[in-house]
């Protein structure tokens, strides 16, 4: 895995951080292996925050489990009960309301750019830099409050059912407009931000070359999402997804692979977030938000892939009685893994945690038992 | 009368270090509030509370043993540390001329060596959760280097700071050493009465750019971003303060501020002219001098990323090569 940095001599000094550690969001343990400061070699163990969702989901019904799938995460969890809700949906062949779609994308995209912002103030704060960390956290703010406004919640909005959305979440004239105003000030804040990150010749230094993830080994450690963009690959499971396509964006990607690229990278996938959302409210169709006359039937296993905001969600579940059997869910943070180790290597141990923090974890929601099948 | 003049002095002595304590623990929150707060666009904490009110809170909370091999030395260098910043502003005070042998540049290097000997120790000497021991064995996954040496943040920062030693502190040593290459005199009394007559070296040249290595000194030596290598959040976290708790980290806390008092007074001394006595008009210089270094260090602070040895390193050659300039247009 780690053929390209991997240094074959012996290492002498190990330096374990965690699994509690003021740089990282959450807990996990991380063991560099360093000489003289610079990394070596990294090793990630997670582990001490798995609850055992999918095992919870066994046998729940439907849109319990849906419900509790949202539970996953803290920053995605639209994104999961989104996943959750489309697996069902496609497994018993419901077509929903085109209006409910585009609230979905509406909230999707909202999500990402507050899980974007996230990901920059806290990259900002393990540079050591609170004032742009503080800064980004002030225009993330208005997103929260948009996501309050629409969803009615914070956090864990409970926006997408079996069906469509539900009601308390439709978009009446005066939120479309309380939306394109924030919109308007958060991509003028955005705008000033990226001037001021850009133009700022100490911090490129410090962001420069650090966490080098190149394009090869990207794609032999199958990262995905901006993480993977970030190395060049142009490659956003959006543009298959049937949902997006009435939707006009661009794929942003970057060529560096490194931290400044990928930080870049999501201050620019940010502007096309708002372009779609823009697009969503300009195109948005009226007429109900849910279906309700779905039949429960039983189904096989149904695969659903979606593009969240760190790269590739998979969710998986059959349905027998009107229960979840089976259930399998795989977030973009475990296929990180790989490259969260790769990225420390060669780099100052001062710029390990960043090289992690780069690849966007989230490992609370990775926090699951995994069965490796060696082939 | 000799015996009035000393009592006097002492007098003196003590109502100056009191007052520059008091100053000293508002430095801090002064910093916090009305520069990182403003500039970042929020509250901040009370002004009171980084320099004296978490001191007074920690105090009285319940204290924790130390996983150190030498658990009373490691408690008893927060206080070597005050003792030590104590004994410099007590040299700084011109009542401590009459004692030319003490009140030198020499004394006051050899007493902030002490000061940065003291990191070194206290980041030995611990052992934290934070790293070294987990409730659990962690090497379950078996890394392809089971053998190496399990070491831990804070032997990581005390090695910093043997490297703050060795060359990170250079810039402040040889802002220190200019007014001496200008005056000939190690001894403070001769470099005071010199600026007395000639006016304050300040508005030199040569004091000018040793005014400028001072502060990056200062911020150096006081470990504030961008310099924070020995308490980067990103790695070492507190670094050698870490297991400090309860009134040794109140000790700490205090410690900090009056550091900052301490060496705005000996910017006062050395490049201005006027020690810091409370019997003469001349304290508040001394008092506005300390006010300003934190206001600027932390606008520096507030607009930068911490370094790593990629930047300090350019840094602390430039400000050396700086404080050396200033060194050879003094002596010219």
């Amino acid at each position: 895995m780690l053929e390209e940095k991997k240094p074959m001599e012996t290492i002498e000094t190990e330096i374990p951080m965690g699994t509690v550690h003021p740089a990282a969001l959450e807990p996990y343990r991380v063991r560099f292996f360093v000489e003289d400061e610079i990394v070596k070699e990294a090793e990630i163990t997670v582990g001490v925050n798995h609850r055992g969702i999918e095992r919870i989901m066994e046998g729940l019904p439907v849109e319990k489990a849906n419900a509790l799938t949202e539970k996953i995460c803290g920053i995605c969890s639209n994104a999961h009960v989104w996943n959750s809700v489309r697996t069902a949906e496609m497994g018993l062949e419901i077509s929903i309301p085109e209006r409910a779609s585009y609230i979905r994308i509406i909230m999707g995209e909202l999500e990402r750019l507050h899980s974007h912002f996230l990901y920059l103030a806290h990259g900002c704060e393990v540079l050591g830099h609170e004032t742009f960390s503080m800064r980004v956290f002030y225009l993330r703010e208005a997103i929260m409050d948009l996501l309050h406004m629409i969803g009615g919640n914070r956090v864990q909005y409970g926006c997408s059912i079996i069906g469509g959305v539900r009601p308390r979440c439709d978009l009446d004239q005066s939120k479309i407009e309380k939306l394109l105003n924030s919109l308007k000030s958060v991509e003028e804040g955005l705008s000033g931000f990226a001037d001021r990150f850009t133009s700022d010749s100490i911090l490129m230094s410090r962001i420069e070359g650090i966490g080098l993830i190149p394009q090869k080994q990207a794609l032999k450690l199958e990262v995905t999402g901006p993480t993977l963009r970030a190395t060049g690959v142009a490659k956003d499971l959006r543009t298959t997804m049937p949902e997006y396509e009435n939707f006009d964006f661009n794929i942003i990607t970057q060529e560096g692979g490194d931290v400044k690229s990928n930080l870049l990278m999501r201050v620019l996938e940010a502007f096309e977030s708002i372009k779609i959302i823009r697009q969503a409210v300009d195109e948005l169709p009226s007429g109900a938000v849910i279906d309700r006359s779905w039949k429960m039937v039983d189904c096989e296993p149904i695969h659903s892939y979606i593009e969240v905001p760190r790269g590739t969600l998979y969710h998986s579940y059959a349905l027998e009685d009107g229960r979840i059997r089976g259930s399998i869910i795989r977030t973009p943070s475990m296929t990180n893994i790989g490259a969260m180790q790769y990225a420390c290597i060669g780099d100052h141990i001062t710029d390990a945690q960043l090289s992690i923090v780069q690849c966007d974890p989230c490992f609370t929601c990775t926090d699951r038992a995994v069965e490796i099948i060696r082939r | 009368m000799s015996y009035i003049t000393a009592l006097y002095s002492i007098l003196a002595v003590i109502l100056t270090v009191v007052l520059c304590f008091i100053v000293s623990t508002l430095l801090p929150g002064i910093e916090r509030k009305y520069v990182h707060a403003r500039i970042q666009q929020r509250i901040g904490p009370p002004v009171t509370s980084p320099g004296i009110m978490a001191p007074i809170k920690f105090y009285f909370k319940e204290n924790i043993t130390p996983n150190s091999p030498l658990p009373n030395l490691y408690k008893a260098l927060p206080i070597v540390c005050f003792i030590v910043v104590l004994i410099i502003l007590i040299i700084l005070t011109p009542q401590a001329y009459a004692i030319p042998s003490i009140a030198s540049i020499i004394a006051i290097v050899g007493l902030l060596k002490v000061e940065e000997i003291c990191y070194v120790l206290m980041g030995a000497l611990s052992k934290s959760v934070m790293s070294l021991n987990m409730p659990f064995p962690d090497l379950v996954k078996g890394a392809a280097h089971l053998d190496s040496e399990r070491s831990f943040i804070e032997d990581l920062s005390s090695k910093r700071a043997l490297r703050l030693i060795s060359y990170g502190s250079f810039p402040l040593y040889l802002a220190i050493f200019t007014p001496v290459a200008i005056t000939g005199s190690i001894f403070l009394q001769d470099i005071v009465i010199y600026q007395q007559i000639n006016g304050p070296f300040l508005f030199t040249l040569s004091g000018a750019i040793a005014a400028i290595v001072f502060f990056l000194g200062y911020m150096i030596l006081l470990n504030e971003y961008p310099f924070a290598i020995l308490k980067t959040k990103a790695d070492v976290i507190e670094g050698p303060y870490m297991e400090y708790a309860s009134k040794y980290r109140s000790i700490v806390f205090i410690t900090r501020g009056f550091l900052m008092f301490t060496l705005g007074a000996l910017f006062s001394v050395l490049f201005i002219g006027i020690p810091p006595n409370i019997f003469s008009w001349g304290i508040l210089v001394n008092i506005i001098v300390a006010l300003i270094f934190p206001v600027l260090m932390g606008i520096f602070s507030a607009f930068s990323p911490v370094f790593t040895n990629r930047q300090f390193y350019p840094v602390v050659i430039g400000a050396s090569l700086l404080g050396i300039l200033a060194i050879v247009v003094g002596l010219l």
